[in-house]
């Protein structure tokens, strides 16, 4: 039995299993930290994609923006006075006169009034779509929950 | 239990690392909370960049554009990478640019810089050398485009190019509104420009602010009325010879404007020719900003003036002789001639000074008459909403340069500076039930998708409504009894013309030159439009009655066919049933 019990002694304090042992635990705290050089990295470069494609975005709806003016623009000066009395000419339209012009009464009739170019549903955006969850670093996040926790405590 | 033999060195160990530990994250929270950070936005990590908002566009009372963007570019050429110059001018020249013009942005940049080569370019051009940019890519000599830059942003467009110039005004290329609306309304159609600092670390990649557009804002005017008076304003100076000419037409319920032609005229789309198409001293729009002495059209004030007071009636009768004196000056009727015995509407249909100025000297009394003068709002600017507006000049008693001779001229329309604006704001009481009103060109603006109308605003009530009726009966009767050539059959119609003479700088009047002018509003009983026309030096005819009454007639025969306006027989048949 002592016999046993001196061999497994000699096996635990032997120098080669003591090398190993640091080893085991040099290697470990190496994949822990490649664990988290790997998630940073993962968060990285989707934070990297994702911004990418936020300002690529922007930049596209600043530059569909340019181009619906430049429609419109287009549009208006398709339909200028100048261009649509040219076509009614050439169309033999002429202008109308006084004379020209015989009036009917219409029961309900609504005469033209001026443009209303209100837009229902159109709303001031002002408030920021990214949530300060995305933003904020860890300092803030504990900052804010401690300023919170503290406003909570107040009693009004 | 036994304690290990180098227990002291892992001691020490982990205490260096707990120091070591703490040490970093008090440096962290040292490093986040310092001002140094903010520093660091300067620093390269983020670009301050500006973001222009998109100018309001102005549109015409019916929704038409009048004035809205379109995309030009600026373009730039990276000197720092050394470009084929020869290749790079060439394609340029090919492009339609300036090249001297090239040469000398080029010469006042230090060499590896990047310049500016021209900015507010069409797109047309800049696409033509993108073109070229795109063939010349890649090629192997090196002999490429590469280095050229476009950057696109907004730049102002007219899509009706001169139409209602002189209401529009322009934008020039540091985005600032001149003259007009344009300049009026600055602050709210060029919006607010945002700088923020945007970060170079896409990882840092953040919301942009939401910067609002320029608000959009609509006027008053009618482009087809608009049109068909800057036609009618054409052809009356080719056909009269006139230097200049004035139509302003208002909605005398509201003092909405529905269309205000000056000439000359400016393409809005080529506003860098302002100074060849408005030399010198010449106003950008004479219904506004240019002063002068109206003449007989006055006299629709004067009388109305002496009505209301009480003094006179329109059937009161009174003799009119060649002349009379006033403040020891001998005043004469237009023709120089006597008239004899004459009402009210008759001193009136023939424009007669003697009579005038009797009504004001002898009956009214100075207070009184120019009391109704200033509160026809006369000498003071009315305030409409377009830049560059001009007071005019009324000189009252116990001003260093009145005199007492000026009672009566003053009362035919003379020594008394006025602007057709304030003279169609004036007249507007007398076609609105004695109430006076507010000329405006805004009909609307649009703030987040809704849209505020301006409303009425009455300035003043400087006559009853009574004498307002009599006068447009009057004034209707005027025309009537002379046959006039402004009036349009089916629609009773009052008014008033006006022949002035031009006062010159050194004292004295013109003998050559006259100002012809005419207002009139109509239908008497419900008026719907109010028209002043206003010719400077007509050539053919000196007479206001010869030149300019006919024109009325044709704005108004435009007017009642763009407003719906049925002659007065079927309208009153409707309005019976």
């Amino acid at each position: 039995m002592n016999n046993v019990t001196q061999i497994v002694q000699r096996v635990r304090q032997a120098p080669w299993r003591i090398q190993r042992q640091w080893i085991g635990l040099f290697l470990l705290g190496l994949v822990l930290m490649a664990m988290v050089a790997g998630i940073y990295l993962n968060v990285t470069v989707r934070a990297t994609l994702a911004g990418r494609e936020s300002i690529s975005l922007q930049s596209m709806i600043t530059t569909n923006q340019r181009i619906n003016a430049d429609l419109e623009t287009q549009l208006a000066g398709l339909i200028s006075i100048g261009s649509m009395q040219e076509r009614a000419d050439t169309m033999g339209f002429q202008p109308a006169s006084p004379t020209d012009i015989t009036f009917v009464a219409v029961p309900g009739y609504v005469a033209q009034s001026a443009v209303d170019l209100s837009m229902p549903g159109v709303t001031k955006p002002a408030v920021p779509i990214i949530l300060p969850e995305y933003t904020e670093s860890w300092f803030d996040y504990f900052i804010n929950q401690q300023a919170s926790s503290a406003t909570a405590g107040v009693q009004p | 239990m036994k304690r290990l033999p180098n227990a002291w060195r892992y001691l020490s160990a982990t205490f260096v690392l707990a120091v070591l530990g703490v040490a970093i994250l008090v440096q962290i929270v040292r490093i986040q909370n310092s001002p140094e950070v903010a520093g660091v936005i300067d620093q390269g990590n983020y670009v301050w960049k500006d973001f222009y908002p998109p100018r309001g566009e102005i549109y015409d009372r019916h929704g038409s554009l009048l004035a809205g963007n379109k995309t030009v570019y600026e373009v730039g050429l990276d000197m720092t990478v050394k470009p084929d110059m020869p290749t790079v001018m060439l394609a340029l020249q090919m492009s339609g640019f300036d090249l001297n013009e090239v040469n000398y942005r080029i010469s006042q940049v230090p060499a590896n810089q990047y310049i500016i080569l021209d900015d507010f370019v069409s797109a047309d051009k800049a696409d033509q050398l993108m073109a070229l940019q795109k063939v010349a890519h890649g090629d192997p000599t090196g002999k490429n485009l590469d280095a050229i830059y476009f950057k696109a942003h907004y730049g102002r467009s007219y899509p009706e190019n001169d139409l209602a110039s002189n209401v529009l005004g322009f934008v020039t290329e540091d985005n600032h509104g001149y003259m007009g609306v344009e300049e009026k309304y600055d602050n709210i159609l060029a919006g607010i420009p945002v700088r923020i600092p945007v970060p170079a670390d896409p990882r840092r990649a953040t919301e942009y602010p939401t910067i609002p557009p320029g608000q959009t804002i609509i006027l008053t005017i009618d482009r087809e009325i608009q049109s068909a008076v800057e036609n009618i304003l054409d052809k009356a100076l080719a056909n009269t010879g006139a230097s200049s000419g004035t139509i302003v037409v208002m909605d005398p319920r509201t003092g909405e404007i529905l269309a205000m032609s000056s000439t000359p005229r400016l393409n809005l789309n080529d506003y860098q020719s302002i100074k060849t198409v408005f030399p010198g001293e010449t106003p950008f729009n004479r219904a506004i900003s240019q002063a002068y002495e109206p003449g007989s059209v006055a006299k629709i004030l004067t009388m109305a003036g002496a009505l209301d007071s009480g003094v006179v009636k329109p059937d009161t009768v009174t003799f009119v002789p060649q002349f009379i004196v006033v403040g020891g000056f001998k005043i004469f009727n237009w023709d120089g001639g006597a008239w004899g015995y004459q009402d009210m509407t008759g001193c009136l249909a023939n424009s007669l000074n003697v009579c005038l100025a009797w009504v004001s000297d002898r009956e009214m009394g100075s207070a009184s008459f120019y009391s109704y003068m200033q509160r026809f709002g006369l000498g003071h600017a009315t305030g409409i909403d377009l830049a560059q507006e001009a007071s005019g000049r009324l000189k009252l008693p116990g001003d260093g340069d009145w005199t007492p001779v000026e009672l009566g001229t003053n009362a035919f329309g003379q020594g008394v500076s006025v602007t057709p604006i304030q003279l169609v704001m004036a007249a507007s009481a007398l076609a609105n039930n004695g109430q006076m009103v507010y000329p405006h060109i805004l009909y609307a603006q649009i703030q987040d998708g809704k849209q505020n109308n301006t409303k009425t605003q009455i300035v003043g009530t400087p006559i009853s409504a009574n004498t307002a009726h009599t006068m447009s009966d009057m004034l209707a009767n005027a025309l009537e009894s002379e046959s006039s050539t402004a009036l349009v059959p089916g629609y009773r119609i009052a008014g008033k013309t006006g022949t002035a003479q031009i006062p010159l700088a050194g004292g004295g009047y013109d003998q050559n030159n006259v100002n012809a002018s005419f207002i009139g509003w109509g239908p008497v009983d419900d008026p719907r439009f109010l028209v002043y026309i206003w010719l400077e030096k007509p050539q053919t005819n000196k007479a206001a009655s010869v030149v300019v009454a006919p024109i009325f007639k044709q704005v108004v025969e435009k007017l009642v066919v763009l407003l719906d306006i049925p002659p007065d027989a079927i309208r009153l048949q409707m309005i019976g049933r």
